[in-house]
């Protein structure tokens, strides 16, 4: 057997904070062979990132301390090196691709120069031949016209288009390690499959090895070799990717594996982590029924009752432009949509971002003023109800925000946050009735009542939302719209408020319109399911049946983008 | 685990810089000062003869007699409550004005946003020395037209922040999350957007006040401060002449007292930025 390219061994970070020693990765081995790909699966927080961030000396000092281990690459001790090292290695041997392509790229520089400069550090290249050679790798990663377009700046180009832009960054000087840190998190289903496409298939031109760190195991199914799970801080299973998917051992590894919406056939509730094993980390039985494939079309329609029909909506926003800045155009975010809703139900959106889903979502609340068209909320007429009138709508219609950190405001304490609503609304009785109606809540969604006082920053983005989806629901609504709001948590986390989103429709009676951009999601929490493009629904259907012949060849390239990494089994056997 | 709010934390990491605690101190004690001999407590008798003509600094004079035989250590004491007394004051009139029109201005926009952005264009527009200048001439001379005109120039650097800040927060989703709950324009502003934006208010009064003392000595200087009453402005404008003559005391003692007060505000600023300021957090 040949010495693989990057080993890390017995690999320990620590991080000094004010409350003591935070262990963020606790005795980790594995191995990168030449040429191969490798992914490092775990939850945020898990130690993956720190793990990537050690091989590429970018830990923060003197904050992380690394006690014990060592990563070898090449025979070379990467944690000997000196800065000096460090610094001919990054970009030239190792490089690194990062999640979010937006913030990664300098705005006032053209992309070309950006790529061109690695080049010109490493490669002692000619500007003229670095520049040439910048076009030729963005040929190669698929951006069409690529003379034209290096000369772009990164606020010309879509998310997708950067993510691209930072891949041929990263492979220019033709690395030996190329580091992915959740390099699809941030884009559409579309998109990543794109990135994953590409990426594999530099990988193997370039033969080169590959760190693909990510918190959704499905992704990698098709592009890793071998996989290594993390879980707070520790590697619970290592194994090649056809093992890990075929017979996990790690209850932990079998929940991440769960827990992903399939296409059609779901149990009733998705199942989680928690299912498979205990807090201790020690392994549970899943009880049967929990696996049970569940078919919506058998719960019979109680409820004939259309509690919100939209007809013919237009919201369109100006266009500025002129010497004066004059408005010259409209552009309809939202172009003729119309559906109903029947109480109790779920009516999905799909589609990718720019398609107009969230404008939609926020037309129907009167968040954003429709231009055109008619909402009719339980039989009235909203469209264009004002003051008084719209201020009582809102106690029964909420909405749940996509950016679980951006939608609390941080210098508010959990109970203040729960109880604005009814201090709003004058509702709920005295001060110590409106708090106990929080404290209920907050139990319900899942939090501990004596959490109540703590302020925003000291919860996960799971916890965020719970207490999101507590706010919306603190004023008894009867129709809610998610928007988008799972996209930002990890799969394990997303199980789990699909869940709660689940048993709170049920318990309460809620109406919900589900946004998202990942039809896997959408299909499993909605009964209906309607893909917009381009301001437009240009199909709708049951739930159950869109999968399975969908008519339009775009919600077709939707469906053919969700991540095929599952499981080849069925769910049964994972138990 | 114990919880903290973000003003707390904030708190919590000031602690830590002793330099930026020990300016803190200097601050209070030049507050102290003030306050003392505002009140009558300290250096009312600074008109007093104590002593001959221009004696050179010792243990009894510790900054030494002006050309009257005055204690020059009084006339710094009661320099310090006029500079104090003028930073405070432009912050009590600069603060409101700036934070309201800067928050109408962010948060309505419209044509509320191109008043108050003309307005304090206008305002800028014209070097601020020329504009304290102006309005002490038409106010008259005295240290109330000193207030009004600090006041009324250092709204606008307040103001712009206010406005950029409010902004960027109206489009964030806890303020669209407000609004989806029923909150009016008025909650929304003032109870989610401006805590959120509250320690530009700080951060900037702090480095505000030590402009405002600056031009007060500028203003006195040129003649145009406090009349009658001693200012580290007129002390150095009265070492002008002296200096020729080897008194170099009363120019030393404005200009330590100055150093010192502006230095403390200085280095407090920036560590109440960093403090306070979420995006320099960790850094």
């Amino acid at each position: 057997m040949t010495t693989p390219l990057l080993s890390v061994r017995d690999l320990i970070v620590e991080f000094q904070t004010g409350e003591g020693i935070v262990r963020a990765v606790n005795n980790v081995s594995f191995d990168i062979p030449h040429g191969k790909t490798i992914g490092i699966v775990g939850e945020s927080g898990s130690g993956k990132s720190v793990t990537s961030l050690a091989v590429m000396g970018l830990l923060q000092k003197p904050a992380a301390v690394v006690p014990q281990g060592e990563i070898l690459f090449n025979g070379l001790d990467l944690l000997k090196c000196n800065e000096t090292k460090m610094r001919e290695l990054r970009g030239n041997q190792v490089s690194m691709i990062f999640q979010e392509p937006m913030t990664s790229l300098n705005p006032v520089f053209k992309v070309g120069e950006q790529i061109a400069e690695a080049l010109r550090i490493h490669k002692n290249l000619s500007s003229k031949e670095a520049w040439e050679k910048a076009v030729h790798l963005m040929n190669q990663v698929g951006i069409p016209n690529p003379a034209v377009s290096a000369h772009k700046f990164p606020h010309e180009m879509s998310g997708g288009q950067k993510q691209r832009v930072m891949i041929a960054m990263a492979i220019s000087c033709e690395p030996k390690l190329l580091i992915a840190d959740e390099p699809t998190t941030a884009l559409d289903v579309t998109i990543q499959k794109q990135v994953l496409e590409l990426l594999h298939k530099l990988q193997q031109e370039y033969r080169m090895s590959m760190m693909f760190i990510t918190h959704d195991l499905g992704v990698i199914g098709d592009i890793a070799d071998d996989v290594v799970v993390m879980y707070r801080s520790n590697v619970v299973e290592k194994n090649n990717a056809k093992h890990i998917f075929t017979t996990a051992n790690h209850p932990y590894t079998k929940g991440l594996l769960a827990c992903r919406p399939k296409l059609g056939a779901n149990p009733r509730r998705l199942l989680t982590v928690s299912d498979f094993m205990t807090e201790e980390g020690k392994e549970k039985v899943v009880p049967v029924e929990r696996v049970q494939i569940f078919d919506k079309e058998t719960v019979p329609d109680k409820n004939d009752h259309v509690l919100l029909e939209v007809s013919n909506l237009v919201t369109q926003f100006p266009i500025k432009g002129g010497f004066f800045g004059g408005t010259v155009d409209h552009f309809k975010a939202v172009n003729d949509v119309s559906f109903k809703i029947k109480k109790g139900k779920t009516l999905g959106l799909v589609g990718e971002s720019g398609c107009g889903k969230t404008t939609l979502g926020r037309s129907i609340l009167r968040l954003v003023e429709p231009s055109a068209g008619k909402i009719i909320y339980d039989g009235k007429d909203i469209t264009h109800v004002k003051h008084e009138e719209l201020r009582l709508l809102r106690k029964k219609m909420q909405i749940i925000f996509q950016d679980p950190y951006s939608s609390l405001n941080p210098r508010m304490t959990i109970a203040d946050i729960l109880i604005e609503p009814l201090n709003i609304h004058n509702e709920g009785g005295t001060k110590a009735q409106r708090y106990d109606m929080a404290k209920a809540l907050i139990e319900k969604v899942g939090l501990k009542a004596n959490q109540m006082n703590r302020y925003p920053h000291e919860f996960s983005g799971g916890q965020r939302q719970r207490i999101c989806i507590a706010r919306a629901l603190m004023l008894r609504p009867e129709f809610v719209i998610c928007d988008e709001s799972v996209s930002a948590l990890d799969v394990s986390i997303q199980a789990q408020v699909l869940n709660l989103l689940l048993d709170l429709q049920e318990e309460f009676g809620l109406t919900y319109v589900f946004i998202s951009h990942d039809l896997s999601v959408v299909n499993f929490i909605a009964d209906e399911v309607g893909v917009m493009y381009a301001g437009k629904i240009i199909e709708m259907d049951k739930a159950s049946s869109i999968y399975k012949n969908a008519k339009e060849e775009y919600t077709r390239t939707l469906l053919s983008a969700i991540p095929k990494g599952e499981t080849k089994q069925p769910l049964a056997s994972l138990v | 685990m114990k919880t903290n709010s973000l003003w707390k934390d904030a708190f919590i990491r000031l602690a830590k810089d002793k330099l930026a605690l020990f300016s803190l101190v200097i601050v209070l004690v030049y507050f102290f000062i003030a306050i003392l001999s505002s009140l009558g407590l300290i250096a009312a008798d600074w008109s007093q003869e104590v002593g001959a003509s221009n004696l050179a600094p010792s243990m009894e004079h510790f900054f030494g007699t002006d050309i009257f035989g005055r204690s020059v250590f009084l006339k710094v004491i009661r320099g310090t409550q006029v500079a104090m007394s003028v930073g405070v004051a432009a912050s009590i009139i600069a603060i409101p004005i700036g934070v309201l029109l800067g928050a109408l201005a962010g948060y309505f926009g419209g044509w509320i946003d191109d008043f108050v952005t003309w307005l304090y264009t206008t305002f800028s527009s014209v070097p601020n020395i020329m504009l304290l200048i102006s309005i002490t001439l038409i106010l008259g001379k005295g240290i109330f037209a000193v207030y009004i005109a600090l006041g009324a120039t250092s709204w606008v650097t307040l103001c712009r922040l206010i406005r950029g800040e409010v902004m960027k927060h109206k489009e964030r989703e806890y303020v669209q999350a407000a609004g989806a709950i029923g909150g009016g324009h008025f909650r929304k502003l003032f109870r989610h957007i401006l805590p959120n934006v509250s320690h530009i208010i700080i951060i900037n009064t702090s480095m505000q006040f030590q402009i405002a003392i600056k031009s007060e000595v500028i203003l006195s200087y040129l003649g145009l401060g406090v009349q009658g009453e001693p200012s580290w402005g007129t002390m150095i404008d009265d070492a002008k002449l002296e200096l020729v003559r080897g008194v170099w005391w009363q120019l030393a003692g404005a200009t330590v007292a100055m150093f010192f007060i502006l230095l403390a505000f200085n280095i407090l600023s920036d560590a109440l930025r960093d403090a306070l300021d979420p995006k320099l957090k960790g850094k």
